[in-house]
This record gives C-alpha cells, structure tokens and sequence, in this order.
C-alpha cells in the first residue's frame, strides 16, 4: 500500500509525486465503518443510546 | 438572552425553541449536496464508472465555495463564531451550550477538510479550461502540482469518512431531535430543558 501516486516528471524523468493514493480510500471508509461499529456496541452496551422523550 | 427568553423556553410545556433558521439549514442541505455530488463525480470515475465528470465536478466545486464564503461571511459577522470553538469549559462536567464539544471538534474537522479541498481545488482549476478562463498547466511545476492534487485527495478520502460518522449520529434514536432540527429548525422546549444549559444557549421560543 502507498500514500501516494508517482509518475516520471515530464521535465527530466525523475520520480514525483502527482496525488494521493486511491487505494487509501478503503482505509478511510475502514475508519468510518470501525467508528460507527465502536460507538454503536459502547451506546448498546452502557445503555444511553435510546430515543430521548419529547 | 434575556432571563425573560430562559424562563420562557424553559417553561413552556410544548413550545419550541428554534435552533436552526432557515438560511442555515438552506446552507446545510446545499453543502451536503455540494459534497455529495463532489464525491461520487470524483471517486466514481476512479473506480471504473465512466462519465464526463469533470464539468460537473468543478461546477459544483464552485457553488460549494460560494457556499462557504456566504457561511464564513455569516458566522463573522451575523453570528458568533466563537461559539463553535471548544473551550475549557465545554470539557467540564454539566449540559452543554448548543453545542457540544464532540460537534464542535467535528465542525472544526469538516471545516479544516473542506477549506483544503477547496483551496487545492481553486488551484486546480487553473489546469481546465472554463468559459471564464484558458488552462495554465505551468503556475506550478509538477512536483508542486503533485502536493496540491495530494492534500485534494486526502481531503476528500477524509471528507468520506467523516461523512459516514455525520449520517451515522443523524440517523441514532438519540440524535434524531437535531436531524428534525436540521429539516425544521426546532427542538421542544423539552428537549432543549433535557440537553442544553439555557445560561450557556441563548435560545428563543417559537410560538
């Protein structure tokens, strides 16, 4: 895995960075989902995750 | 507020107090859209879905901008940007004001995320031709391009993931009294007894 995308530069071939790497999307959607899972279990388990009355 | 506005809100048995107007929940749902759009024209491309998606991009890019120039302008000037900033006491023990510290660390997040995304993406546009404008590829050389095309990327990768938290809290039986707020601009008077410190929110009633 990489964090970034490489390409030769068009002003003598050597190796620059032209953007972040999309592979790293799946990470970021890893993190949200882990997140929302890890909040959902600790507010079912505490017990302070109900409907609030109106 | 007024002692008068905390005993009325605080009082009233059905009222409501507004925590939204409506140009603020207009700004919301544009942005969210904006957002939206922003995402799927650039991700989807990525991942094999092909459409001319460019134009529709940095358009909405545009509006997206304007967007949050109208907000920034507001919050300095029309509302009290200090609010959203945490302080020492949104640590302690005790209701919030109106908002809690966790929304105001997110709010500071989404901002610093989408103020990159936009300034990189202002920068970008110099490599596209647009009615107003002719592409101008060499404002940078390439390695510095790359930096820029870099912090877009990450900023809008970031951008998925505290996407997914925001719907996440919207859509939680707890949190649906600020979703409603969100699309109606109020939450009971109840509510706002149960969750907000009226010293600390100077909140008015709805009639």
């Amino acid at each position: 895995m990489q964090l970034f995308r490489h390409a030769n530069s068009i002003y003598g071939g050597s190796d620059v960075i032209i953007g972040a790497s999309y592979d790293l999307l799946i990470w970021f959607v890893a993190a949200g989902a882990a997140f929302i899972l890890f909040h959902a279990v600790f507010k079912a388990v505490t017990g302070t995750g109900g409907r609030t009355s109106h | 507020m007024s002692n008068s506005d905390m005993t009325r809100a605080d009082s009233a048995p059905t009222g409501r107090v507004q925590r939204h107007k409506l140009i603020d929940r207009i700004y919301h749902w544009l942005m969210a859209l904006c957002v939206l759009i922003l995402i799927v024209s650039a991700f989807l491309p990525i991942f094999g879905w092909k459409f001319a998606w460019l134009d529709l991009h940095w358009t909405t890019g545009v509006v997206l901008t304007v967007a949050v120039l109208f907000h920034i302008i507001r919050a300095l000037f029309w509302q009290n940007i200090w609010a959203m900033f945490i302080e020492i006491r949104d640590l302690q023990a005790g209701k919030p004001g109106k908002y809690t510290a966790a929304q105001k660390l997110y709010h500071l997040g989404v901002s610093t995320l989408v103020l990159a995304a936009i300034g990189t993406g202002l920068l970008m546009l110099r490599k596209i031709d647009t009615p107003l404008w002719k592409r101008d590829p060499y404002w940078f050389d390439d390695s510095g391009w790359g930096v820029i095309y870099a912090i877009h990327g990450f900023a809008a990768m970031a951008l998925v993931t505290m996407i997914m938290i925001h719907i996440y809290f919207a859509l939680r039986p707890d949190e649906w009294r600020l979703t409603r707020s969100m699309f109606r601009g109020w939450i009971t008077s109840k509510e706002f007894r149960d969750h907000h410190d009226p010293k600390r929110w100077q909140a008015k009633e709805e009639a």
